[in-house]
């Protein structure tokens, strides 16, 4: 299938009065038309910032896309001007947001909001764009969606909030739908509905999904790639099914420990990842989960290893990924 | 909304109550007195002791309060006892009311047309030269006192002001910019009235100002202001459509507030300008110990201030949908 978005060497950073923030280094991804790719990492790993960076919807100053490019077929996003940038968000890419609690404009009513973008990008007619609406909320399954369009935010639930948030996000009938962790702020129920009205949507229009997540248990029924983020890098990069059956970053094997599982004993404890990220400010020479790693070397203090191939469509950036492969122990197949 | 009005009127004459007793039991109890005041200083003491019984000075606190109120509620505020001698009170308020409304609303209108558009500017410049410079006016306009202004401002924007090239030795004049009220005041449509209203309106345009900016800055960094620049809004759609209804919300409350502040008048600027007015008339009051002008006052301010806030709730309602809804 063809590429639709390529990240190549993405870096952004936040200048800070306590210094530069280096947020993301280096990343690279591609997501291919129609493909869900999942990002996943801990809070501050650089995954809201790398898309971000992609619709240029980073606050400038602090902060600053630093270097690298992003092709959206064929076009460098990161060079064009505002006004191409504006044809393109929430018109080609569009995005939702983690908490729809406060990702909605309080004082307008939803009708409005979803509105909006059919008036500017498909040049619709305020009765056009209301009728649009319309089916728009009954796609995300918002009951009698025709009485709902002149209510205000408030008057929906998280739940419902997040799915007019999808709603005037697929408004356009975007190529590619960012998901930045939108059901993190959900309870566990609705989060289950979100993904699904997602899932089934992504079918039906066809459209390549970005899901950002800290939980891999979310994304495993989700995506087809997942790209796992630790200090502003991408670590390691393989198919769902790799990721989940043959881990060999240590970061990737400490996320997977942490997640229960249905099929383990009852008594099974979890593991957590001992240690905290690295300083952003002042980035460690060597590999960044230096550490807190069980499998580190000599080598790995002072020199960052760059991405290498470890399978098929399977990247990885330790050094030590073969020893980490022999000795991780059972992962098992899902 | 009708019940809470309601509750909210029916908190209106007690706080009346205690407003009244208070502003009576100073002005009782206060240094002074009206009778001395009329009579000057070598009044022989038993004409001022007549005089007092004959007002019913004379008589224990809560006589003369209770007889005050009665009187109050049959719409009699008493007369006044010095300068403007047995007017009645209610008449010498009504006079000199709509001057002072006239010079309010001007400097309320003034200080909104000035204050609202400075505080955007800021707040969507933060940082930058521009912000400094608006801030720096605001706080040299709070600072600066109006006694000071009085004088200055007239002297610059009312006065003919010659100079001489002295390498040409010719002269030539400017001004005056801006007519004077002195004299006689003509109301809302006088250009006379912008001097005035704008010394009154610089406090306004203060607390409009930084209102404004803090608004727009606070707002600027919230969600759905990210969510709108997602959509591919324009930036000025996103200002005036996203950012801007949320920051007026705080600016309708303030004005609704200010509404209460248009029976007050200014001691400063209306005497100073000579402006026919109550806040003339509340300072000849104070200055002769005239009980009941200033008993009025007092009281009208209170209530108009009541119901401002009471306004102010009302339309709270109107413009935030949250609240309108609970």
């Amino acid at each position: 299938m063809a590429t639709l978005l390529e990240v190549k060497d993405l870096r952004t950073e936040f200048h800070t009065q306590d210094g530069v923030v280096h947020a993301v280094n280096g990343v690279s991804f591609a997501v291919d038309e129609g493909e869900t790719l999942g990002l996943v990492g801990e809070s501050g790993c650089g995954k809201s910032v790398s898309v971000l960076s992609v619709m240029r919807l980073i606050p400038i100053p602090p902060g600053k896309i630093a270097g690298g490019q992003v092709l959206f077929q064929g076009r460098d996003l990161l060079a064009v001007d505002d006004e191409e940038i504006r044809s393109v968000r929430g018109n080609k890419i569009a995005m939702v947001f983690q908490d729809p609690m406060t990702s909605l404009n309080p004082v307008l009513t939803i009708g409005t909001q979803i509105s909006e973008a059919l008036e500017l990008h498909l040049g619709m007619t305020k009765e056009q764009a209301r009728k649009r609406s319309v089916e728009l909320l009954k796609m995300v399954g918002i009951p009698e969606a025709e009485n709902r369009l002149d209510d205000y935010p408030h008057q929906f639930s998280g739940g419902m909030r997040q799915r007019v948030m999808i709603a005037m996000a697929l408004s356009c009938s975007p190529q590619l739908l960012i998901a930045d962790e939108p059901t993190t702020a959900l309870d566990v129920t609705i989060q289950a509905q979100i993904v699904d009205i997602v899932k089934r949507l992504k079918r039906e229009l066809g459209m390549a999904v970005i899901w950002i997540t800290h939980d891999l248990g979310v994304i495993a029924g989700l995506a087809d790639r997942i790209n796992v983020m630790y200090a502003g890098f991408v670590i390691e990069s393989a198919s769902n099914k790799e990721i989940f059956a043959n881990p060999v970053h240590p970061y990737t094997l400490g996320l997977l420990g942490s997640i229960p599982r249905l099929d383990e004993a009852h008594k099974a404890k979890l593991t957590p990842i001992e240690g905290l990220p690295p300083d952003l400010i002042e980035m460690p020479k060597g590999c960044p989960f230096y550490d807190r790693c069980r499998f580190r070397a000599e080598r790995c203090a002072s020199e960052n290893p760059p991405l290498e191939l470890a399978g098929v469509r399977h990247w990885v950036a330790c050094w030590n990924w073969q020893d980490v492969q022999k000795k991780r122990g059972p992962v098992g197949v899902r | 909304m009708a019940a809470f009005v309601i509750r909210r009127l029916v908190w209106l004459p007690i706080l009346l109550f205690f407003v009244s007793v208070i502003t009576f039991a100073l002005g009782l109890y206060g240094p002074g007195d009206p009778v001395q005041v009329m009579l000057g200083m070598h009044a022989n003491p038993e004409t001022i002791e007549r005089l007092r019984h004959e007002y019913g000075f004379d008589q224990p606190f809560y006589i003369q309060y209770l007889n005050y109120v009665a009187n109050a509620l049959q719409g009699n505020f008493g007369y006044s006892l010095v300068k403007y001698r047995d007017q009645p009170v209610g008449v010498l308020i009504a006079e000199k009311l709509p001057a002072t409304i006239q010079l309010n609303l001007v400097a309320i209108l003034l200080g909104c047309a000035i204050g609202v558009p400075l505080g955007l500017v800021a707040g969507l410049k933060r940082d930058t030269w521009l912000d400094l410079v608006v801030r720096g006016i605001v706080v040299a306009g709070i600072s600066f006192p109006i006694i000071f202004l009085n004088p200055v401002l007239t002297f610059i924007f009312s006065r003919r002001h010659e100079f001489t090239l002295a390498a040409t030795n010719f002269t030539f004049s400017i001004g005056p910019f801006l007519p004077m009220v002195q004299g006689h005041w003509d109301g809302l449509f006088s250009p006379k009235i912008i001097l005035p209203a704008f010394i009154e309106s610089l406090g306004v345009i203060a607390v409009l100002t930084r209102q404004m900016r803090a608004g727009m800055i606070e707002v600027l960094s919230e969600d759905y202001i990210r969510t709108a620049r997602a959509k591919g809004l324009r930036e000025r759609v996103v200002v005036v459509r996203h950012a801007m209804r949320n920051a007026l919300i705080p600016i309708a409350t303030i004005l609704g507030l200010m509404l209460g502040g248009l029976v007050a008048g200014s001691f400063l600027v209306e005497n100073w300008f000579d402006v026919p007015g109550v806040g003339q008339l509340a300072f000849d009051a104070l200055i002769s110990r005239d009980y009941y002008v200033i008993m009025a006052l007092t009281l009208l301010i209170a209530v108009a201030y009541i119901l401002a806030n009471l306004f102010v709730d009302v339309l709270y309602g109107f413009l935030d949908p949250r609240i309108r809804q609970s």
